[in-house]
Order: C-alpha cells, then structure tokens, then sequence
C-alpha cells in the first residue's frame, strides 16, 4: 500500500515536473504575456474576443491572458512592471499615469512599431501627441470616451424640463426636480473619484482649461481665489439640493440604480455608463455637455483615452510589437468602436455605422476647444489622492466644510509633490 | 533525598548538557526562517522609512536617508485623524466587547436552555472573513433600504400613527456616508464580531476553573456578586490578560472593516493607521512614507503590549 501510494506520488510528480518544464520552454520561445485590467463584463468580452481572433490567426506565438480588477491591476501593475517575466503587453492609461512608468524607465520606446506601422499618419495627431514622451511614442492609444451630463429624458419631459444649457438653468433645474419629488443629480462618492468630474467641468467652466491643466501639473496654487470660486459654486448646487444624500454610502453603480428606477433624474459620468444601464432604459438616456458657467471661457471637456504600452523588460520584443500593431490596427479598433461604443483614436475607422448617441458623443468632443484627460490622469498619483480625500471631504458636509483649510492642506501636497518631483 | 549518588548527578548533568544543545539544533531552521520573513522585513521596513522610495526605482541608498518623512507626519492632518480614530478604536475594544463578552459567557457558562444554541449563534461571526462582514455590515448601513434605517424609518411611522405629535422621519442618518458617524458604525461592525471572539476566551476559562474554590467560597457564604468579583474574576486573569492583549492588536492592525467598508471615507473620517499606510504605500507610490507609518505604528503597539506581557509573564513565573 506505502509503496504503492510512494509510486503513484512519484509519477505525479514525475508529471508535474514535465509539465511546468515544457511550459516553460515554450514560454520563452514566442509566448506574448498581455495583463489587461478589463474586469468589467462588457470590455472583459472585448478584450476576451480580441485575444481569441489573435490566438486563432496566429498559434505559433499564443497570448497568455491574465485579467485583473480593474482597481487592483493599478496598484499591482507596479509590481508585475519590476518581474521576471514582465508581461509584455499592458492596458494603461494616457496622461500622468503613462509618464510615471516612462519617467522611470519602465515602458519602451515604441517608434519603430509607430514607423513600421504607419501610425503616424493613421492615428490622429493628438493622439500621437498623447503618446509621445520626448522624442519617442511610449504608448498606443487605442480608444477613447467622453464625460457629459447624462439624463433620463422621459423624466425631463415630464417636468417641462430640457437639458440645462447654463449655471442659472442647471439651478432651476434643481429646483423644479425638488418640487416634483425627483433627486435633480445622482451621484455615488464611496470610491470619491466621481466627485473629481464635478471638479474638473467646474473649474473648467469657472476658470478656463488653461487654468485648469496648470492646476493639474501642479504649476497653480489650490489656495487661488479661482479654486475658492469652485467650490462656492459646488456649495451652491448642495444649497439647492441638487444631489442626492449621503453620496458617499454608493458605489456609481449603485448610485446609478437611482437613475435606472426613475428616482433621480441626472448624472455626471463617462459614456461607460452606458455598458451599466438596463436596455429598455439606455432609450431613454441623454447626454449634453456640461452647462456653461462662464460664457468668456474656452470650452473643456474630460475624454480620457485608454490604449497599451510595452514593458521596457519585455522578454519578446518581436510578438509584443506583433500583437500591439494588431491591437492598434483599423479592424480591431473597429470592433471595439462597434462593441462597447468607445471612440477610435484612428483616423481610418468607418464612423458611419455609429449609433447616435457615438455621433453625438464625437460632436461633443470635437466641438471642445480643449480635452483634458480626468482629475488623476491629469495630476499625479499622489496628487490625485489628496485631491479625491479633499473632495469627499467637503460634499460630506458641504455646507459647513473649511474649504479654506482643505485648499490650504491641499497646498501644502502640492508644494512638497511639486518639490519630490523635481528632485527626481 | 541525600542519598542521591555521584554517578546519578552525573548522569543528570549530562542529559542536561545534551538537552541544552539539541534544543538548539532544532531551532536553528525556524530561528533562520523567523530571521528571513520577520526580523529582516522589519528592519528593512525601519530602513525604508528614511528614504523616498516609490517602490519602483532602486532602493535609496544609506547616504540618501532623512528624516522628511517623520517631519511630515507631525504635520499631515490625515496622520493625526487615522492616529485618534486608532485611539478610539482601542477605547472602544477595551471596555465594549470586554464586558460583553465576559458577560456572555458568564450567562452561557450556567445550565440555561439553549446554552449551547446561543453559544454557537454568537460564535458564528468568527467564522466568517473580515471582507464578508465589512460587506453584510456595508448593506445594513445603507441608507435608503438598508435594515438599519428601515427600522428607524419603520418604527418612526409606527410611532407617528399612534401618536399625532410625532412627525416621521423621512429619512436615518447616513452611518458610513456621515463624517461623524462612519468610524462609529464600522467598529459597530467589529464589536459585533469581537464579543464572540471574548466570550469564547473567557469560556475556555470558566471551564478550567476549580470547582473545588467556587464550592469553597459558596460554602463560606459568598453572594453571586462576591463570588465573582472575589473568586472566579481573579482566578480569570490569565484570560483577562490575553483578551486585553488580543484586543489592543486587533485594534491597531484594523484595516479589513475599514479598507472593505468606507476605505477610510468620507474624506478620511474613518481612516486608521494601517490604512492610511496602505493607501501611501500601494496607491500613492510613497513607500518610503508608508513605511514610516508602519515604524509609528510597530512603536505604539510595542510600547503598549510589552510593558503588558513583561509583568503578566514576570507574576506567572513567580506561581
């Protein structure tokens, strides 16, 4: 019986041994690693798709998909960037979060890949500016999404409502909503970054988008009377009651369930809201850009564009650059335009299939005189986390929050951020 | 017992030689392993803590140190907000799930009905994982239908029925998404689970009492107040050490409930030290100050456990 069990175990592990040894022969030969952070059931089935149509059309070098939480793979990527194995293919972010790894010598130079492919020609140049640190392209945008003020339109309608167009409209909305018994703006502050969308089209609209991305990289002060006027006005909409309470006990998502059951009437959120919304309600849903405020200001918006990148340890640098030109090609991001809605970054993708609310969505964007990124693309990480903390802080208690002494702590991380940075 | 002869001192005084190496020998793998995973992690944190490590680039080398990151602790706001809510926490699990618990199982000790169900009932939270209380708790919290406030908002309608003076509530607080009560309702959570986790220590304890004393005392007339303030409470004091020690851990190491619950929110209202780290540390790229919490939080847990344990472990010996 022992020697029995003892054979069994030995040929088990016989097995194993074989096993992890063939696997890590083929791994090194033409494997192309691609971590993705697509955990979201929509992209998931995308990004899922995308590596079956690669896979199919090319078995000599296979991808091996791993998918991360989408919050999770931020914190982890840091450590699968330093491993041995790096993956060679990762989904990332345009704006600060990209020039963090690239600052650090962690992405590769992707100019041979942007020349052989043509890219620069067929993606538009600011996009191409997007991905451009120095003198190379460290990253492949390949899609992109617009924030706007969406709205249950069945719900307006009934009040005699439109879109508001202005800061004194948005207002009387409120207060037309309140009378009805409608929450006017639904919003979910448990993870805060939604809170920083309020933020950036307020100050956008406020002081202009020059002001705004000065602000983000750290080069304007968060005591200047301009931030002050952004928050009187973000206290204005809580003295109307415009939100609805206790924001901060919802995720969006769960915030967005107010919305779907008709209890509340609009949302500030990136078109990804649209992959959440039941189907019989995604017909009632509209968007419109977020009200002017100052009518002598430039027009901003937040599109963040979302894409690829190359780990400067990558260990297949031949497949790598094969899997992201098929990652950056027309069909792909075709596909990806057809499947989630998102915007292609491409000038060559046929946009003439688009639904309305995709055409609309381009209009909005390229009626913008200029497209920032979000709050903590734009700003560094470390920025972006005191800026969160403060806004939750003050929609908490809007009404009696120290706004002076948020900004005033709020400067203070600038300052000592701005200062780490340039001793780097 | 003079008796004993040279030869057996001998013999007695080699197998004590013997046993003084062997000891050794055995621990030497887990001294090293000990070393490896705890002394060195440690020391190295304490190292990180004077270095601007953003846990990408190469670690700061030792002419690079400073002391910015302990300057900056005295000033940040959200250092001395996470430092009291440590403070409160602990407050809280010193006196709440302490008494709770000792009186638990001072009840479920005795031979009522059920004794054995309530136990269990009130054993069971132990079993599940932080992250499922934090998300069970998360969802009596909410506001709009969750058990808590239906309740308040149920009864408030209840009492508005009955009496015309009462006007009902439209609305209960927001308890997670509220500044002032957020740290409140996730301890409300650890209390929840803590007091099973006390009554179970004290138990274990009544049951290794000698009924020979209780009997004693009894016999001598003592009332039940006597019987325990005088007797079985002192002879308890083993456990009472252990539950105060286990206690003023779980209270600094608290980061599964919060990180779950409101990840410090809103607006670090409910956030605790070992959060605060985590979130330096693994969100904002700043090892270096993340680990610098770390060493605050390493002193205060030593500078209160180990004063603790000297004494117990010094008055035990001396039995």
């Amino acid at each position: 019986m022992k020697k029995l069990l003892n054979r069994r175990f030995l040929i088990l592990a016989a097995v194993l041994i074989a096993v992890v040894v063939v696997a890590g022969v083929s791994a090194q030969d033409s494997l192309i690693r691609y971590a993705s952070y697509n955990s979201d059931e929509g992209p998931r089935g995308q990004d899922e798709a995308m590596v079956a149509r690669w896979n199919e059309a090319n078995p000599d070098q296979p991808v091996e998909h791993s998918t991360t939480d989408h919050e999770a793979f931020k914190q982890a990527i840091r450590t699968y960037l330093v491993a041995d194995p790096a993956p060679d293919v990762l989904t990332w972010f345009a704006g600060n979060r990209m020039a963090f790894f690239v600052d650090r010598g962690l992405a590769s130079d992707l100019s041979p890949l942007y020349e052989r492919e043509g890219w620069y020609d067929s993606y538009a140049p600011g996009f191409v500016a997007l991905a451009t640190a120095g003198e190379g392209q460290y990253f492949v945008p390949t899609s992109y999404y617009w924030w706007a003020m969406y709205f249950r339109k069945s719900i307006m309608e009934a009040n005699g409502l439109t879109a508001p167009a202005t800061w004194d409209e948005l207002l009387a909305t409120c207060d037309t909503l309140n009378a009805a018994g409608i929450i006017p703006i639904t919003i979910g502050t448990r993870a805060p970054w939604t809170a920083a969308a309020w933020f950036d089209f307020l100050n956008m609209r406020i002081n202009g988008p020059e002001f705004h991305i000065n602000l983000m990289l750290l080069k304007e002060s968060y005591t200047d009377e301009r931030v002050v006027a952004v928050f009187d006005h973000w206290r204005q909409l809580y003295e109307h009651n415009c939100f609805i309470p206790d924001s901060a006990a919802y995720e969006w998502q769960e915030a967005l369930d107010f919305m779907n059951r008709g209890e509340a009437a609009m949302y500030l959120m990136g078109d990804f809201i649209r992959d959440s919304v039941p189907d019989e309600i995604e017909s009632d849903l509209d968007f419109e850009m977020f009200p002017v405020i100052n009518p002598d200001m430039p027009i901003g918006i937040d599109a963040p564009t979302d894409g690829f990148f190359m780990s400067a340890a990558s260990g297949n640098v031949e497949g790598a650059y094969d899997f992201l030109a098929f990652i950056g090609s027309a069909e792909e991001q075709q596909f990806a335009a057809d499947n989630l809605g998102r915007l292609p970054t491409r000038l060559d993708v046929d946009t003439s299939g688009f639904t309305e609310a995709q055409q609309k969505g381009i209009g909005l964007v390229q009626s913008a005189d200029y497209v920032a990124q979000f709050y903590d693309r734009d700003t560094t990480p470390a920025m972006a986390e005191a800026g969160l903390n403060a806004f939750a802080e003050f929609i908490s208690d809007p009404m009696n929050a120290d706004v002076m002494g948020l900004l005033e702590s709020l400067e203070a991380d600038r300052v000592r951020i701005a200062a780490e940075q340039a001793g780097e | 017992m003079t008796t004993i002869s040279a030869a057996q001192r001998a013999a007695q005084g080699e197998g004590r030689m013997r046993i003084n190496v062997t000891p050794y020998l055995f621990l030497l793998v887990p001294l090293a392993v000990y070393f490896v995973w705890i002394i060195f992690p440690t020391l190295f944190s304490i190292y990180l803590s004077f270095t601007n490590w953003d846990g990408i680039s190469p670690i700061p080398a030792p002419n690079a140190l400073s002391l910015d990151n302990y300057n900056r602790l005295f000033t940040d706001r959200d250092f001395g907000m996470s430092f009291g809510n440590n403070v409160k926490w602990m407050i809280v699990f010193l006196t709440v799930p302490t008494t709770v618990g000792l009186g638990l199982a001072m009840i479920f000790n005795t031979d009522i009905r059920g004794a054995r169900w309530f136990k269990i009932s009130f054993y069971a939270p132990l079993i599940l994982s932080f992250v499922v209380i934090g998300t069970i708790w998360a969802w009596i919290y909410e506001p709009r239908a969750g058990l808590l406030n239906s309740i308040i908002v149920g009864i408030s309608e209840l009492l508005a029925s009955i009496f015309p003076f009462v006007t009902p509530l439209e609305r209960g607080p927001g308890w997670l998404a509220d500044r002032n009560l957020a740290l409140w309702s996730i301890m409300g959570a650890a209390v929840w689970r803590q007091c099973g986790y006390v009554m179970i220590l004290y138990l274990a304890g009544l049951k290794n009492l000698d009924p020979s004393l209780i009997e004693a005392a009894r016999v001598d007339g003592a009332n039940g107040w006597q019987l325990f303030r005088r007797v079985i409470f002192p002879l308890l004091g083993p456990i009472t050490t252990v539950v105060i020690v286990v206690s003023v851990i779980d209270s600094l190491r608290a980061f599964d409930l919060v990180q779950v619950m409101t990840r410090g929110g809103p607006g670090g209202a409910s956030n605790v030290l070992a959060n605060f780290m985590y979130i330096e540390a693994f969100n904002n790229y700043s090892f270096g100050y993340g680990a610098s919490i770390a060493v605050v939080l390493l002193g205060l847990s030593l500078f209160i456990v180990v004063p603790y344990l000297y004494r117990t472990v010094k008055t035990e010996l001396e039995y």
